[in-house]
């Protein structure tokens, strides 16, 4: 029975069924980036929900191989910097903080500044970046608000920049001009 | 004759007669043979085969590989898309399997709206449009590694409390 059980555990990308919406040839390469994933102790989950976003779009096989493995990679540097007790979502955020532009030494200064779960931390950093700040000053600004905002006020901050930018404003140094002009993000500085 | 049929008949009522002994555990055996099942093997492999069903149910459920987030409260995030022109809009992403089928949006007047519970963390998602067009959210920001050619949004649930 307890082998029954292991069996079922260990071999859980095998028989995930959502998998099987991939050609073979893609669900054995998948399952095998998995299933090694797992047997180092990062979590499968980003890896099938990443194969079955290019199914549904459509992609081939060797792009839908390509992202999960190095989505795989991405996570284990990510872990390697964040410790093995990191979160999934934190994990999550901080591959997008990493392709953003964020390098390992800015997400391992967050980890060290920062209480609690940093997944709201980094995904403001990449959503930055991917408002058009730049990698350096998106890094920047969160180091400078992560060590005493709250998860709140660094969604607030990030969408006072995006407002910013909408109107016009360089998007680097929206995010300058709100650190500086707010000091804490949440502040009247930081609303319309 | 007649007197031996006698001697017989008088042996026959005098044993008839004798009062009976009888085990006093007697009743409560048979009340006990009565409520025994026919095949007391058969229902010990039942419950065994209940037991094992259940300890590799627990099993699974324990480890459901498959399934995302670990019990996390959740809450319910509205997505809009206006899309006057549309016929069908799907929501799709990391909550959802990326399965057009399970987040159908509704309209009214062209703007498409559902409603989806999400646990804490950070998800990928997009718009398909009449099942062939891909769109991001513009109320979202953008997913920054879009690695399938289409454009993706994400959206960040934090923890309670944080």
């Amino acid at each position: 029975m307890i082998l029954v059980a292991l069996l079922l555990t260990t071999q859980g990308a095998v028989q995930d069924p959502r998998l099987e919406r991939l050609d073979p040839e893609t669900r054995s390469s998948v399952v095998a980036i998995v299933d090694s994933a797992r047997g180092m102790g990062l979590p499968g989950e980003p890896l099938v929900q990443r194969a079955l976003e290019g199914a549904t779009k459509g992609a081939g096989a060797p792009r839908i191989v390509a992202a999960v493995r190095r989505l795989a990679t991405d996570l284990g540097t990510v872990r390697s910097t964040l410790g093995e007790r990191a979160s999934t979502p934190e994990l999550e955020a901080a591959v997008a903080a990493l392709r953003a532009g964020a390098s390992v030494q800015v997400l391992a200064r967050l980890r060290e500044t920062r209480r609690g779960p940093l997944t709201m931390t980094l995904s403001v950093l990449a959503d930055l970046v991917a408002s058009g700040v730049p990698p350096d000053s998106a890094a920047a600004v969160v180091l400078a608000l992560a060590p005493k905002s709250r998860d709140a006020d660094l969604v607030e901050f990030r969408r006072a920049v995006e407002r910013d930018i909408a109107l016009g404003a360089p998007p680097g140094a929206a995010a300058s001009v709100r650190v500086n002009a707010g000091a804490r993000p949440g502040t009247a500085a930081s609303r319309p | 004759m007649f007197e031996h049929d006698d001697d017989i008949v008088e042996r026959m009522i005098r044993q008839l007669r004798r009062p009976v002994s009888m085990d006093p555990g007697l009743a409560a055996r048979v009340m006990g043979e009565i409520a025994a099942p026919a095949h007391p093997g058969k229902k010990r492999r039942w419950a065994w085969l209940t037991a094992a069903t259940a300890a590799v149910l627990g099993a699974v459920v324990i480890a459901h590989p498959w399934t995302r987030g670990s019990g996390t409260s959740t809450d319910a995030f509205q997505f809009v898309l206006v899309a006057p022109q549309a016929a069908s809009v799907s929501l799709v992403g990391d909550f959802n399997d990326w399965d057009p089928a399970r987040s159908p949006m509704q309209t009214a007047h062209g703007v498409w709206a559902t409603v989806v519970p999400l646990a804490p963390g950070r998800y990928r998602y997009a718009f398909l449009v009449n099942g062939v067009e891909w769109r991001a959210d513009p109320a979202a920001p953008n997913a920054i590694d879009d690695e399938f050619g289409t454009p993706s949004s994400v959206v960040t649930v934090a923890g309670r409390g944080s």
